[in-house]
């Protein structure tokens, strides 16, 4: 056990450090800050224009071996690069689900051709993605996917009807990795493929939904013969459960340390609410706080553990995938908490017409949390059936 | 940075657990409930090196730190060892090393024997509760901001029975008045990392005994039929377990990491250990809560064992600073002025 970093560590973190303060500047300022969890709507343009900008200082995708055109930097430099970056306030990263979706999956499952043609429009910043899992009768239940998937011979292309829901950024993005049913008598997760569609086409309809928030960061997304190349799935029909859920295991992965430092940003931004308004003396809300400071510390050191192997020390088995749902509880704690500490202010829009505050996004955005990407209950059912051995329970 | 433990410690843990799992049976725990005789069990643990594992190497121990002894603890836990093993290990002789010189050459060496017991009394609480005081023939105990190296002979203690019946826990009168300066032997850093070691060794058990009550409760709803199935099937009951896993799984973390903080003496250790023992001792109560609920009406009878394993995490969990005190401790820190904030102070 060695809890620190070592000097080449310390180095990097100057290096990323110094860049940041150098480049996130004049037209970027206005983005610092910007494009978290709650306000991915903003300044789309300016943040895809800024991922070329980290592109060209080589701080995208570092964590993809060099060869993919990434650093291979190692998980203690990627905690690092996290760090630096939460700290100078980088914009929400408009090239994530391409960064830590698409490109491992790709890395892991794709084909030479399909990594030659797609790793270098996500590692330069000007490709984008969305993933398109979610339909109207597959939540919870996402091996219920209707979407069909036909190869059709005379144009050697693989056609693709049906519809995807609460598709993120479908809107902004030029691709999506999409599971269909390529075996039409198939049901449950037999008969999958994955596909890797271009968004730009006349075959598919992007119509957002307007979420709570007032803001629609997800859409519907309608696929009429939409086309993709015979190349263009990610293994054999068939195959698409298996890659499907190996892309879930890298969401778990390294892409949750950025998310525990925009958490620690928002922490901060009550601490200083709360003493800017008196709530810090208040006992019950410095015991919250307290407690939502230890909260984030768990889910930094438990990244931490389980990014350096956790050998056989007696822990649940990493597919347990414990880690969701702790953070999402956390994080919705944590927006109640923003408020509260708010007070009488907490209700009132920050501007006409439904202009919120970042605390405000923050409370109404983090009541998804414990949805999206596998409800809270789903991951219950999971972490007992699988990893405690409880008794199954019958499945329809 | 790295959180794994080495081979060896993961092998000095295991073979310790195979022990105490054998050797330390709810039936032996009751026992000595009852008889309140460990002279026999503080005698196989001393065999095995456990009694004097942090004593150093030149006082005839294994000078093991804190990071080795962390796992050995949760087992402790597991088990519920009627004994203060986690005391002497931790607590003790830690403190004796803190106080050096001819009070650690003399008294060291015996703790690693197995001849004699030290107690240390210190902690927020009032009244100051000192384990196993009667069983000592030296007491560390503090008095006015030091700690004072008292004869257990010149003092009066008074049994407070505890609802955890292995835990033995004594009032100490007589100190105050004779309080002769002489027997003061260390001050406020000795008494604060006292205070860090006991709060470190509750978390480590605390995550045993959470594990104990887990394993008990998923074993009992396996094999408990109601509805024609095993009401471990249910989903209400599967989410009550699946909620212990995970806070007891995220607990594990910050009291290993606490436990390196102490060994390196790192600036914040007090505050880890704060963190260590909220998460654990949170983990715990959930464990016991969810539990009994798991065990319908046998989890609220004598007879069967989980209440050996609740009663000591509910202890546990006001022993060596409380909820309260932990949280306050690190409140006050996040609301100093100076408290850095932001994302690159989260480590
Ligand atoms: C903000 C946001 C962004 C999203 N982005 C995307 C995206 O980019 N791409 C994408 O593909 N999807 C996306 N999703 C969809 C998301 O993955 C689904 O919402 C989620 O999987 C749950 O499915 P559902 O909404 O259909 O709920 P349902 O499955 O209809 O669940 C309804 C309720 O029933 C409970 N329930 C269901 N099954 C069980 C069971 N077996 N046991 C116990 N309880 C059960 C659920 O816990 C929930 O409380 C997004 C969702 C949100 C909110």
């Amino acid at each position: 056990m060695e809890l620190k970093f070592s000097p080449e560590d310390e180095h990097f973190r100057k290096e990323i450090a110094d860049w940041l303060a150098e480049h996130l500047v004049g037209e970027f300022a206005a983005i610092r800050f910007r494009g978290g969890p709650g306000d991915e709507h903003m300044y789309p343009e300016e943040r895809k224009a800024w991922e070329q900008e980290l592109a060209a200082g080589g701080w995208t995708c570092i964590g993809w071996p060099e060869a993919f055109g990434g650093r291979g930097a190692s998980i203690e430099q990627q905690v690092i690069f996290h760090e630096e970056y939460a700290r100078a306030g980088g914009p929400g990263r408009m090239g994530h689900i391409g960064e830590t979706l698409t490109g491992p999956t790709l890395i892991a499952f794709g084909s030479d051709e399909q990594r030659e043609r797609f790793l270098p429009g996500i590692r330069a910043g000007t490709r984008f993605w969305c993933q398109g899992y979610s339909e109207p009768s597959a939540g919870s239940d996402l091996a219920n996917v209707k979407t069909k998937a036909v190869f059709d011979e005379a144009s050697q292309r693989w056609l693709i009807s049906g519809q995807k829901v609460w598709t993120s950024l479908a809107h902004e993005s030029d691709h999506c990795f999409v599971i269909a049913r390529t075996d039409p008598d198939s049901v449950g997760h037999r008969g999958l493929g994955f596909f890797l569609l271009d968004m730009d086409q006349p075959g598919i309809t992007v119509r957002p939904i307007e979420q709570m928030t007032g803001t629609s960061e997800f859409n519907e997304v309608f696929f009429d013969e939409a086309h993709c190349g015979a190349g263009d799935i990610v293994g054999a029909p068939g195959d698409g459960w298996k890659v499907a859920m190996g892309l879930l295991g890298f969401e778990r992965g390294v892409s949750t340390l950025g998310q525990q430092m925009l958490f620690q940003n928002e922490l901060d931004d009550i601490i200083r609410e709360a003493k800017r308004n008196g709530a810090a003396k208040d006992p019950v809300i410095r015991q919250r706080i307290a407690d939502a400071h230890v909260g984030l510390k768990i889910m930094r050191y438990n990244s931490m553990r389980t990014l350096s192997g956790n050998a056989d020390d007696g822990s649940l088995q990493p597919e347990a995938m414990i880690y969701k749902l702790y953070w999402s509880t956390w994080h919705r704690n944590l927006g109640k908490l923003a408020m509260d500490v708010l007070g009488p202010e907490a209700e009132i829009c920050a501007a006409p017409p439904y202009e919120l505050s970042r605390l405000q996004s923050l409370f109404l955005f983090s009541r998804a949390d414990t949805i999206y990407g596998g409800t809270n209950q789903v991951q219950r059912n999971i972490i007992a059936e699988r990893a405690l051995n409880m008794p199954r329970e019958p499945r329809g | 940075m790295d959180f794994n433990f080495t081979q060896d410690q993961l092998l000095f843990r295991d073979s310790a657990r195979d022990f105490l799992r054998g050797e330390i049976t709810p039936e032996r725990v009751r026992a000595l409930w009852e008889s309140g005789h460990d002279e026999s069990l503080w005698g196989q643990l001393t065999e095995l090196g456990l009694v004097g594992i942090t004593v150093p190497e030149e006082h005839g121990g294994l000078g093991m730190s804190e990071v080795d002894f962390v796992l050995l603890a949760e087992e402790c836990g597991y088990v519920a060892l009627p004994a203060p093993l986690v005391h002497t290990a931790l607590v003790a002789a830690p403190a004796l090393v803190d106080i050096g010189g001819e009070l650690a050459a003399s008294w060291l060496p015996r703790i690693a024997g197995g001849e004699a017991r030290v107690a240390v009394g210190t902690g927020p609480a009032q009244p100051l509760l000192v384990e196993d005081a009667d069983r000592a023939q030296l007491i560390l105990l503090e008095r006015a901001g030091a700690l004072h190296a008292l004869d257990p002979a010149d003092l009066t203690l008074r049994r407070n029975d505890s609802m955890d019946g292995s835990r033995r826990l004594f009032t100490v009168e007589g100190a105050d008045e004779g309080a002769d300066e002489g027997a003061a032997v260390a001050d406020a850093p000795a008494i604060a990392a006292a205070l860090n070691r006991g709060g470190l060794g509750c978390a480590a058990q605390a995550l045993g005994l959470a594990q104990r009550m887990l394993d008990l409760a998923v074993a009992y709803t396996a094999e408990r039929k109601q509805f024609g199935k095993p009401v471990g099937s249910f989903q209400a009951v599967k989410h009550h377990m699946a909620n212990v896993a995970v806070k007891l799984e995220y607990a594990r973390a910050p009291v290993y990491r606490a436990s390196w903080s102490l060994a390196k003496d790192h600036p914040d250790a007090a505050r880890h250990v704060s963190h260590a023992k909220l998460a654990a001792c949170e983990a715990a109560a959930l464990a016991a809560k969810n539990c009994i609920q798991a065990h319908g009406a046998m989890g609220y009878t004598w007879e069967v064992d989980l209440h050996l394993y609740m009663k000591k995490a509910w202890a546990l969990a006001g022993a060596w600073g409380d909820t309260g005190f932990h949280k306050q401790r690190i409140s006050n820190a996040l609301f100093e002025d100076d408290a850095p904030l932001g994302a690159g102070a989260t480590f």
